[in-house]
C-alpha cells in the first residue's frame, strides 16, 4: 500500500486491483508440431529455401526472409552453447543444436554455473511426464561427450497441438491521487460526497478530478454533494454474471445526483422482482442512496439508490 | 515525402513532468494534464487550436483496456482526432508529424506517459514475449539484456567493468537534471554489485519510473506565427528486428541503424557526425553502446571510448534512459529534451548546438527503434 498517512486519519491512498485474463492460445502448424513431438522427445526445426537455414523451434515463416517454411526436420537434441545469463529465474542460454543456424532459447539444468563456457557441449534433458508444452524439455546440461548429431528427415509427424491454455496474471497498486483520495476519505469516514466545479463551464463533476475534460482547465472549487438524484436512464438486468452484488432482477441506472453535471452508474435497489420488472425506475425518477454498514471507501458503500417521492 | 516533411513540421513546445521512482500521490490523469498545460505555455496556442492528439501508453502497465479512453479530458482530447499507439512516444511524433506534413492538420499534441510503479514492470516486459516458447522458460527484459550483453562484450573485448563508465555518466547528468530524480548517491554499493542477468548488473539496467511528456507539433505556417526560433523537425524513420530473440544478432542493432539510415537519407545529413545534440534510450548500458554503434557515433566495438572523461559532450545531457526509463514514453522525454536544448529552454544544453537526435527504443530486449532529427533555424 502507498497511504499517505496523515496526523489526523487515515487518507485513502490507492487501491489494489488483480487481473486475471484466460486465453487459449492457437500454436499454428508449426509451433503445434514441434510442441507435440517434444512429447516424443523429438525436436522439429524447419528449413527455409530461400536463405538456406534450418531454426528451431519450427517456423511457418523465416524470421529473415519471411519465405514460408518448406520443410520440417527433425533436430538433434545435442548442441553447443552459444550464449548464457544468469538471473533470479535460472539460467537461460542460447543452445545452436546440430545442424541449425538459429539458437534455441532455453534453460540450464543440472550444471554449475562456474563450468558453462562458450561452445560447451550440450544435450537436452527431457520431462519425466510431457506435458504438451516447451517445459517437456526441462533444459540443456553440459554433455563434453555428446556426438556431434545431424538433422534427419521427419517421416511420421504427430498432430500439432493446436491451443493451449493460458492464463495472464497481473497485480497492481493504482494510485487514488488527491481528487479521488479525498471523495473517497470522505465517503469512508463522513458519508460525504464531493465534487469539484470548473471554473469555466461551472460544472459540478463527480468524481472530482484536476482538469475539467471539457474546457482543459484546471478545476477549482470543491462542492458538497447531496446523495440523492435523478434518474436519467435505466436498464432492468435479468441475467446472472461474475462479480453481480445483486441478485436478479434489479435495475442498474445512471443517476444524475443533485446539482452535478456528471452521471454516476449505480443500482436502483429495494425493489421486488416484480417492481424491477414492471417499468417504476423511469428516466426521471428520484432517488436517494442507501448507505451500507460497510466502510471501504469507495462508491460501492452506497448500497443501492431506492425511488423516492417527487419523480418527474 | 522527404521533402515534404523536411523543415516542413517544428516542435513548438514541449515538457515533461518530474520522472521520478513513484508518483504515489498522482493518477496518470494528473501527470498528463500536467505535461499537457505545460507544453501549452509560451506557444501563444490554446487546446482549442490542438487539431488532433495521438498518445502512447500501454494498457498492461495502466491496468485498464483501451486506457486512452479514460485519460482523453486529461490531454485535452475532448471532442478532438484521438490515436493511440501501443508503442514509445516518438513513435506517436513520427506519425504526427507525418499527417502535419501531408498537410491535414496544422497542430498537432504528442503524449506519452507511464506509472510503472503502479505494477511490477517486469510483467510488462514478459507479457511482449511469444508465449509458446520464450515466456515459459523464464524469458524477462532483464534476460534478454543479459544474453545480448554477454554477446556484445565477448564479439568485441570490452570487459564487464568498462560498463561502469556508462552508469556514472548517465547518474551524473541525470543529477544535474532537475526533471529527473536520479541522484549520484543513490549508486550506492548493492547498486553496483546486484547481479540481475550475468553479466549485468543492477547498475547497468535502466530504472524504471513514472512520467509524462507531452510535444506539441505545428506546421510551418503556425510556427512562423508564434516566432522564436521553431525547431524543426528533418529528418525520421524506424525499423523493427524480428521477434524471437535468438534469432537477432544480440551484439549490434541492425534495426536501429537501418531507422538511423532512413532519418539522416530525409535529413541530408551525412551521419551522426552532424548532431550536436544525442539523446537515446536504451535498456541497458550495453544496449546503449549498441545503439550508439548503430547510429553510427562509434564502430562496432567501440562506443565505450565515447564515455571517456570530457568525450562528447552532446551525448545525453539529459541523462538519457539509464537512470530514468519511462517506459513508453522515454523516446519522446528525448525529443522534448533535444527540442528544449535546441530551443533555448534548457539549463543542461551544450554551447551552439543547432542539430540534435531522438531515439527510442520499444520491444522486448530493444526490438523496435525510431529516430527523429530536429534542427533550428
Ligand atoms: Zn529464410
Ligand atoms: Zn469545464
Amino acid at each position: 500500500m502507498t497511504n499517505n498517512a496523515t496526523s489526523t486519519r487515515e487518507t485513502m491512498g490507492s487501491m489494489t486491483s488483480r487481473l486475471s485474463m484466460p486465453y487459449t492460445l492457437t500454436a499454428g502448424k508449426a509451433m503445434g508440431t514441434f510442441l507435440a513431438e517434444l512429447g516424443a522427445q523429438r525436436i522439429i526445426g524447419s528449413r527455409c529455401a530461400a536463405c538456406a537455414t534450418v531454426r528451431v523451434p519450427a517456423q511457418d515463416f523465416c524470421g529473415d526472409c519471411g519465405a514460408e517454411t518448406g520443410e520440417l526436420v527433425a533436430v538433434p537434441s545435442t548442441g553447443e552453447l552459444t550464449g548464457w545469463t544468469v538471473t533470479e529465474r535460472g539460467i537461460l542460454a542460447f543452445v545452436l543444436l546440430d545442424g541449425t543456424d538459429v539458437p534455441l532459447l532455453h534453460r540450464i539444468v543440472d550444471t554449475d554455473v562456474s563450468s558453462l563456457v562458450l561452445g560447451a557441449r550440450v544435450s537436452a534433458r527431457w520431462a519425466a511426464e510431457p506435458a504438451g508444452n516447451v517445459m517437456d524439455i526441462t533444459g540443456f546440461a553440459i554433455d563434453a561427450e555428446s556426438t556431434v548429431g545431424a538433422l534427419a528427415p521427419t517421416n511420421e509427424l504427430l498432430a500439432p497441438i493446436e491451443q493451449l491454455a493460458y492464463r495472464m496474471e497481473l497485480t497492481y497498486e493504482h494510485s487514488y491521487g488527491h481528487f479521488y483520495g479525498s471523495l473517497f476519505d470522505s465517503v469512508k469516514n463522513d458519508r460525504r460526497i464531493r465534487g469539484i466545479r470548473c471554473p469555466s463551464c461551472r460544472n459540478v463533476l463527480l468524481p472530482p478530478r484536476g482538469f475539467c475534460d471539457v474546457c482543459f482547465v484546471p478545476t477549482k472549487d470543491w462542492i458538497d454533494i447531496p446523495d440523492t438524484g435523478t434518474v436519467q436512464a435505466c436498464s432492468v438486468v435479468h441475467i446472472e454474471f461474475v462479480g453481480q452484488r445483486m441478485t436478479p432482477p434489479y435495475v442498474y441506472a445512471e443517476i444524475v445526483l443533485d446539482g452535478t453535471a456528471t452521471r454516476l452508474i449505480h443500482s436502483v435497489g429495494g425493489l421486488s422482482a416484480e417492481e424491477a420488472r414492471s417499468g417504476i425506475v423511469k428516466p426521471g425518477s428520484r432517488v436517494k442512496a442507501v448507505w451500507s454498514d460497510r466502510a471501504t471507501g469507495s462508491l460501492a458503500d452506497i448500497e443501492y439508490f431506492q425511488v423516492i417521492d417527487g419523480s418527474a | 515525402m522527404v521533402a515534404a516533411t523536411s523543415r516542413n513540421v517544428a516542435v513548438v513546445g514541449s515538457a515533461q513532468t518530474q520522472l521520478k521512482a513513484a508518483w504515489s500521490d498522482r493518477q496518470h490523469v494528473d501527470l498528463i494534464s500536467e505535461a499537457v498545460a505545460r507544453a501549452l505555455l509560451g506557444t501563444g496556442l490554446r487546446i482549442e487550436d490542438v487539431d488532433f492528439v495521438i498518445d502512447s501508453g500501454s494498457d498492461f502497465l495502466d491496468g485498464r483496456s483501451i486506457s486512452n479512453c479514460g485519460f482523453l479530458g486529461a490531454m485535452g482530447a475532448h471532442h478532438k482526432e484521438e490515436s493511440r499507439v501501443e508503442e514509445d512516444g516518438l513513435w506517436s511524433a513520427l506519425y504526427g508529424a507525418t499527417k502535419i506534413a501531408s498537410g491535414s492538420a496544422s497542430v498537432g499534441l504528442i503524449v506519452a506517459y507511464s506509472k510503472s510503479s503502479e505494477s511490477d514492470p517486469n510483467d510488462y516486459w514478459t507479457s511482449l514475449a511469444e508465449p509458446f516458447t520464450q515466456r515459459p522458460v523464464g524469458l524477462d527484459q532483464n534476460a534478454v539484456a543479459g544474453l545480448f550483453a554477454q554477446r556484445y562484450l565477448t564479439r568485441f573485448g570490452v570487459p564487464a567493468s568498462a560498463l561502469r563508465a556508462v552508469t556514472h555518466r548517465a547518474w551524473a547528468a541525470a543529477d544535474g537534471n532537475t526533471f529527473v530524480d536520479a541522484t549520484l548517491e543513490m549508486l550506492q554499493d548493492e547498486y553496483w554489485s546486484q547481479e540481475i542477468a550475468s553479466p549485468l548488473r543492477r547498475s547497468d539496467m535502466a530504472r524504471p519510473v513514472d512520467g509524462a511528456v507531452a510535444v506539441l507539433l505545428a506546421s510551418k505556417d503556425v510556427a512562423r506565427q508564434i516566432g522564436g526560433s521553431p525547431v524543426w523537425v528533418t529528418g525520421m524513420g524506424s525499423a523493427i528486428d524480428q521477434h524471437f530473440i535468438a534469432a537477432r544478432d544480440g551484439a549490434t542493432l541492425p534495426a536501429a541503424a537501418a531507422a538511423a539510415s532512413a532519418a539522416y537519407r530525409m535529413a541530408g545529413a551525412s551521419g551522426a557526425s552532424d548532431f550536436d545534440i544525442v539523446e537515446v534510450s536504451a535498456g541497458s548500458t550495453a544496449g546503449e553502446l549498441m545503439v550508439l554503434e548503430a547510429l553510427g557515433m562509434a564502430e562496432p566495438g567501440k562506443a565505450i571510448d565515447l564515455y571517456a572523461d570530457g568525450a562528447s559532450p552532446g551525448l545525453n545531457p539529459s541523462g538519457g534512459a539509464l537512470p530514468a526509463d519511462v517506459v513508453m514514453a522515454s523516446g519522446l522525454v528525448r525529443l522534448h529534451e533535444v527540442a528544449a536544448q535546441l530551443g533555448g529552454r534548457s539549463d543542461h544544453a551544450p554551447q551552439g548546438a543547432r542539430r540534435g537526435l531522438a531515439h527510442a527504443s520499444g520491444g522486448l530486449g530493444m526490438q523496435n527503434h525510431c529516430v527523429i532529427t530536429l534542427e533550428t533555424s
